[in-house]
């Protein structure tokens, strides 16, 4: 299948998801279940920064019409997507990425997509969270929504790809 | 010229970077102030035709939890129904004049529970000393004599028919035309049917002739129906009649009834107290 056409289709279902369903989810504690960020996660490694930058500005834009939140996921996922290449490039191997593989656990380990997807997300759902609240006198809020919805977010991505991806590797 | 061209390319990614932020959190900061922006929420057509379709799908998931309530709420206001209230005040009529003065009032009541079919059938009323209901009271109905009252609470009473046969009440009656008096009895078998005692035999008596209250012991009224006389045989040995009456009401079907309340009873007793025992 084209990648492209991968994409796109990845772009709908992800889109789709996390609107009619995690959106609708309500777990209390503040938790908000987020995989949006796995999709940008999971685009392609030779995809450069700036046609991410729009593809997330899309996809917030998306997430952000089907849970009236008027930008807030946008501005989060276009960060995601500014930070995505600085924290491969940290963790990434000496010799570069090899162009075949996709950024997925299967493809790189489970160390390593553990670590820059915790990263990336923990940052993203961070700055979700400042946005929203917007309140210094309330970090210790921030923080521990950061940590419930970031969590559970992860634990969420990577339920997603055991069962969603793995199945599409083994074709 | 040249150097802010170099600028750009060197910065170029953190400047989309910085106005798709820009972007966002101007959208962010200012939905308030455009009213277009509503277009970019869940207010658009294709989004709200994808929620509609997830919430057909997912509205019955609490159904069982949305019925409860609803039950609940639903006994809430039920309760609150005139219709399934008690009623405490019932109307009572009273005329004030200068040549008639009112003898009896009228309380209305509701039959609530009854039964024809025992040897001794009683008739429960929704009304009760709340409303003045006290023993001994008359109560009938628009087609004639029903019962006394024979035990009254607060809010519910007992009515003693005519149809009953250990213990009658003796409601004293008398023949219409002829005027001839006696005593109302049930023999315990047809609720349509009751009998009269006390008449002799040597007076005649008119197939079909109407019977009505007497209305002597204070507890009726003079002149409310009973019923019809519908079969005379005189009794062996006994120098009486033998006379059986069809009720005029129907006590299966009856479902509201009068309690009478004689205005005047306290001085009849009072006066008849007077009578010296001795003679």
């Amino acid at each position: 299948m084209n990648v492209v056409y991968k994409h796109i289709i990845r772009f709908v279902v992800f889109a789709l998801l996390q609107a009619l369903v995690f959106n609708q989810l309500n777990i209390g504690f503040g938790i908000h279940l987020m995989i949006q960020p796995l999709f940008i996660m999971l685009l392609p490694f030779e995809l450069t920064v700036i046609p991410m930058m729009g593809i997330a500005f899309l996809m917030g834009l998306v997430i952000d019409i089907f849970s009236n939140t008027y930008g807030l996921n946008t501005s989060a996922l276009v960060l995601m997507a500014y930070l995505r290449p600085i924290v491969f490039k940290f963790y990434g191997p000496r010799e570069g990425y090899d162009p075949l593989k996709e950024p997925t656990s299967i493809d790189m380990g489970s160390n390593w997509f553990g670590l820059v997807y915790g990263i990336l997300l923990g940052l993203h759902t961070f700055w979700f969270f400042l946005l929203e609240i917007f309140e210094i006198g309330r970090i210790g809020f921030i923080l521990q929504k950061t940590i419930l919805s970031g969590g559970l977010s992860f634990l969420l991505a990577l339920l997603i790809q055991s069962f969603i991806l793995n199945s599409k590797q083994k074709k | 010229m040249r150097n802010l061209i170099a600028f750009l390319q060197r910065f170029r990614i953190f400047l989309v970077f910085a106005v798709l932020q820009i972007l966002a959190i101007m959208w962010y900061v200012t939905y308030l102030s455009f009213p277009r922006n509503q277009f970019l929420t869940t207010n658009n057509n294709i989004a709200i035709q994808l929620l509609e379709w997830e919430h057909d799908l997912t509205k019955h998931f609490n159904l069982s939890k949305n019925n409860t309530e609803l039950q609940w709420e639903n006994i809430y206001w039920r309760k609150r129904q005139p219709k399934f209230m008690y009623q405490l005040s019932r109307g009572k009529v009273k005329i004030n004049d200068t040549i008639y003065e009112q003898q009896y009032a009228y309380i209305p009541a509701e039959i609530i529970n009854s039964s024809v079919n025992r040897r001794n059938n009683y008739f429960t009323l929704n009304v009760g000393t709340a409303q003045g209901i006290k023993r001994g009271m008359g109560v009938f109905c628009q087609q004639g004599v029903v019962g006394v009252i024979h035990y009254a609470s607060k809010h519910y009473s007992l009515v003693k028919t005519v149809l009953t046969k250990d213990i009658n009440i003796d409601v004293s009656i008398r023949m219409k035309k002829s005027d001839l008096p006696g005593l109302l009895k049930w023999d315990g078998r047809d609720p349509r049917y009751g009998m009269i005692t006390g008449i002799n035999n040597d007076l005649r008596i008119k197939k079909w002739s109407k019977v009505e209250t007497r209305g002597g012991s204070g507890i009726f009224p003079k002149g409310l129906p009973v019923g019809k006389v519908s079969f005379t045989e005189p009794i062996e040995g006994q120098a009486l009649w033998k006379v059986e009456i069809r009720f005029s009401a129907d006590y299966r079907r009856l479902q509201r009834v009068y309690i009478i309340k004689n205005l005047h009873l306290a001085e009849q007793t009072a006066l008849e107290a007077r009578i010296p025992e001795d003679d």
